[in-house]
């Protein structure tokens, strides 16, 4: 219970912040568009083709924009060495992470909500039947590279080359979880059942968030105290 | 069938290549490390005179 | 001592593999369907299982750092890592090779390929981030943490990734149930394996030897601006 209570205030702290500043959210939303527009030039917006690549696009733009948030997670707090401050708090690493995982994590859900009606207007997509499930998997797929995102975004916060190190960290780690998200989307968005076969891509993104938290969890001590 | 015996030769070729490329660089890397291992010891040296 | 161990090791796999490459093209006939290219598998085999083990022994390294804080370990699972890397992109290459005349195509996005790019990917990553910390105690600290989540992940995509459908050929060995190679054209391989183990090892001596240098300066450096 302390535990949830501290990271609360950690979390409760990172989003005051953002909601006075919102900073981050308008970069990230704006960049999300930014990709959404030059995604249109790659391909013919208006064939059949976008079905088959509907959920690709979208979590392009999810991971694309998530970095943005996950990157600003810890730099944020370096100005007066406030990082500093907050691992000598009472508050233990794991409560201080998870408290920022939590942040980032809504952070991360509203500007994926305010991503998809743009991206159902835009790619002439049918909003879908399941959206509860779209949802879901949005959930699901946000939890994964949010967790390992802020893990990393704690370990590269002191790097000179920070922006850079953050993307080429964890895009490779995050392929399970972005492969499954997107067969999963792609079927929603296409307004197809969610047949028996692609079950298990449910069950690897659950095992996936599973896995990590905990791992994330078990090491983040030695991350940000040593 | 030539063809091949001279992809296969290309394929030798590469994986020789990199292990050299990759020994190289640890010679390189070597030299330079025995340098400033001189040169700190040399600063110390000076120093403690 | 160790200078000695390195340069026995080394002629020894040095033998070995002037041997190997003797029986390879003088006693081994071509393959049956593949024709000469099937040689390209002598090396390509042993190179992407031993950077495999290499990964797995330099998280074990990592780990090891972590309990005892002993910067050794991590100057191992730094050279470790990093052979095991040169491995990988032999492993990689080769495969490559292979692929252009077997399957008329230089890459093709399959599972085994594709993971171990992603495998690849992950380990050039580990390299970054060891350049870019400066302080030893952290760059231990946090690139251990790193070949952790690495080693973890890498099973999770190698099994997503085969949900995904496969082209590379399966299992040919016998020890995993395949086919298996004609037993004159088996027994290169292993000497191979073991040539490339040599080749292995000797590289990574090396490279501790330059580790342990770079601590020696470290050290050095310290104790001059203690004054």
């Amino acid at each position: 219970m302390n535990f949830l209570r501290q990271s609360l205030a950690i979390a409760g702290k990172d989003l005051r912040s953002e909601l006075r500043s919102k900073e981050t959210v308008n970069a990230s939303l704006s960049f999300a568009l930014v990709i959404l527009l030059l995604f249109s030039f790659a391909f013919d917006p208006g064939s059949e083709q976008v079905h088959e690549i509907a959920g690709g696009l979208l979590w392009l733009v999810f991971a694309f924009a998530g970095t943005l948030i996950l990157n600003r997670s810890f730099a944020r707090e370096l100005v007066n060495d406030c990082l500093d401050a907050l691992i000598s708090s009472p508050a233990s690493g794991a409560q201080l992470f998870f408290g920022k995982c939590l942040a980032n994590y809504v952070l991360l859900v509203v500007v994926e909500s305010a991503c998809l009606p743009v991206f159902v207007i835009f790619y002439n997509s049918h909003w879908p039947r399941q959206w509860l499930l779209l949802f879901l998997v949005m959930l699901l797929g946000t939890w994964g590279i949010t967790v390992i995102g802020t893990l990393f975004s704690a370990m590269t916060v002191n790097l000179r080359l920070r922006e850079l190190m953050l993307p080429t960290l964890i895009y490779p780690m995050l392929i399970p979880a972005l492969m499954g998200a997107i067969r999963l989307s792609t079927l929603i968005l296409a307004g197809e059942p969610i047949g028996a076969d692609d079950q298990i891509w449910f069950r690897l993104l659950v095992a996936f968030d599973i896995i990590f938290t905990i791992l994330t969890l078990a090491l983040v001590e030695i991350v940000l105290v040593g | 069938m030539d063809q091949n015996f001279t992809f296969m030769v290309y394929g030798f070729t590469a994986a020789w290549l990199i292990v050299i490329l990759y020994v190289i660089s640890l010679a390189l890397r070597e030299s330079r490390l025995r340098q400033e291992l001189d040169r700190v010891k040399r600063m110390l040296e000076e120093r403690e005179k | 001592m160790r200078l000695k161990i390195i340069l026995t090791l080394s002629v020894v796999c040095g033998l070995i593999l002037a041997w190997n490459l003797h029986t390879m093209f003088m006693k081994v006939p071509d393959e049956a369907n593949q024709g000469a290219i099937f040689r390209i598998f002598y090396f390509h085999f042993p190179a992407a299982i031993t950077s495999f083990a290499g990964f797995y022994l330099g998280m074990f390294a990592g780990v090891g750092y972590l309990i005892t804080k002993n910067l050794k370990l991590d100057s191992i699972a730094a050279s470790i890592n990093e052979v095991s890397l040169a491995f990988a992109t032999i492993a990689l290459v080769t495969g490559s090779i292979w692929g252009r005349v077997i399957w008329g195509i230089w890459w093709t996005w399959d599972a085994r390929i594709t993971s171990y790019f992603v495998c690849w990917l992950l380990y050039v990553g580990y390299l970054m981030m060891r350049r870019a910390i400066d302080d030893p105690t952290t760059r231990a600290r946090l690139c251990a943490v790193l070949s952790i989540f690495a080693a973890i992940d890498i099973v999770i995509v190698w099994k997503s990734i085969e949900w995904w459908r496969t082209q590379h050929p399966g299992p040919v060995l016998e020890i995993r149930g395949g086919g298996g190679m004609a037993a004159g054209m088996e027994a290169p391989l292993w000497w191979n394996f073991l040539a490339m183990l040599l080749l292995f090892t000797v590289l990574i001596l090396i490279r501790m030897r330059q580790e342990s240098m770079r601590r020696e300066i470290d050290s050095l450096r310290r104790y001059a601006h203690a004054f």
